[in-house]
């Protein structure tokens, strides 16, 4: 899982310094673009499904309360071909989630990005060309 | 009196009627190669791979002709105020979106170029296929000389004829129903859409296809786009399945009420 790992935070490496502002693809609707969210969390479920893969995570709150929350990324064979599969997150993996929250004001987030607990970054999250 | 050929000349004999006979087998293929020259080699007919989408499908350009300034007819404009897509300046969410393709419907020609997933193109003598990623969509383009239907009914993808030009592999298009939009923001067509894809192989690994969008009834002039597909000899054709998402519709269920 390391070294898995290891393998995708150097190939993120190369996009981002390719890539220019991460932007979100999406029904766009749903989440507020202009806000952006750092939860780091305890992922507690992940589907690995289409059309875009789930994290379900806890994180805590300012008050100390966990709070149940869920997040999304790309469509699943987006992430194959940069080397996810149903494996590569697991409840118990402890992250940083940042992305944009939902409009409604639900626990809801659009992922940009996973920060993993040794500071790298977990790849590319979404349809970028 | 008997007279005997000696070895030397029996040898010299054999060898040039031996050279003769190969002549003979070989001339039909030497005129075929020249032939062949003529036409065009099969290398520059040979658009067969698996295809990444054109960067117009990815999440920078909401998946559309890069504008909502397309010279809409009357008709048209009435189509695209009623439509309620996902992408573009008019996006809702997904509970409240009316495009046909969130309904898995296909999407269409020029829009099956608008999604990023992958296409593997597989030629034969009569057909150039299109194994579409996309919820595994086949579109088959007629190389056999066919002309269209004379009145072909509606489809989702339409019927698609080509030919040959040079280096180019021109495909007609017509015979689409209404029912799908040409793009993610909400752009319409009608059953009189017209498409022509001109699709050439620049180099190895780039297909450059430029294409003709005519439709009287939707537009009051023709557009013109030009699509780069890029090679990727590492990709196979993944299973994509649109209508497996009851998770993901209920996941969204969850991300649009108001949180407790």
């Amino acid at each position: 899982m390391k070294c898995k790992r290891v393998i995708l935070a150097a190939f993120s490496a190369g996009l981002l310094l390719m890539c220019g502002q991460l932007y979100a693809h999406h029904g766009g609707a749903e989440y507020d673009r202009s806000k952006s969210l750092s939860l780091k969390g305890t992922i507690t479920d992940f589907r690995f499904i289409n059309p875009h893969v789930l994290f379900q995570f806890e994180t805590k709150n300012e008050k100390g309360e966990v709070e149940k929350w869920q997040g999304e990324v790309s469509n699943p064979l987006q992430l194959t071909r940069q080397g996810w599969n149903r494996h590569t997150f697991k409840s118990g993996d402890e992250v940083t989630f940042i992305g944009n929250p939902a409009k409604s004001g639900a626990k809801s987030l659009w992922i940009d990005r996973i920060i993993l607990p040794n500071g790298q970054d977990a790849g590319q999250l979404h349809n970028r060309y | 009196m008997t007279s005997y050929l000696d070895t030397q000349t029996i040898v010299s004999r054999s060898a040039f009627a031996a050279q003769m006979v190969l002549a003979v087998l070989l001339l039909p293929l030497a005129c075929g190669a020249r032939q062949e020259k003529g036409k065009a080699t099969s290398s520059n007919h040979d658009l067969s791979g698996v295809w990444k989408m054109p960067p117009e499908a990815y999440g920078h350009y909401d998946q559309s002709f890069g504008t909502t300034d397309l010279p809409m007819t009357p008709w048209a404009q009435g189509k695209f105020e009623a439509a309620k897509p996902s992408e573009g300046p008019k996006s809702v969410t997904i509970a409240q979106l009316n495009d046909p393709f969130y309904a898995c419907y296909p999407p269409g020609v020029p829009r099956i170029y608008l999604h990023p997933f992958a296409m593997q193109i597989v030629q034969t003598p009569k057909e150039v296929i299109q194994l579409f990623e996309y919820d595994h969509l086949v579109r088959h383009i007629y190389i056999d000389g066919r002309s269209h239907p004379g009145d072909p009914d509606p489809t989702w993808m339409g019927n698609a004829i080509g030919h040959w030009k040079g280096a180019t592999l021109v495909v007609d298009t017509i015979g689409f129903n209404d029912k799908s939009w040409i793009d993610r923001v909400g752009h319409p067509h009608s059953e009189k859409l017209h498409t022509i894809e001109r699709f050439r192989r620049v180099n190895q690994s780039t297909i450059q296809m430029d294409l003709t969008l005519e439709d009287p009834m939707a537009y009051t002039k023709t557009i013109e786009k030009q699509f780069v597909f890029v090679l990727q000899p590492k990709w196979g054709i993944l299973e994509h399945v649109c209508i497996d998402n009851a998770e993901f519709l209920e996941f969204n269920n969850r991300e649009v009420q108001p949180a407790k």
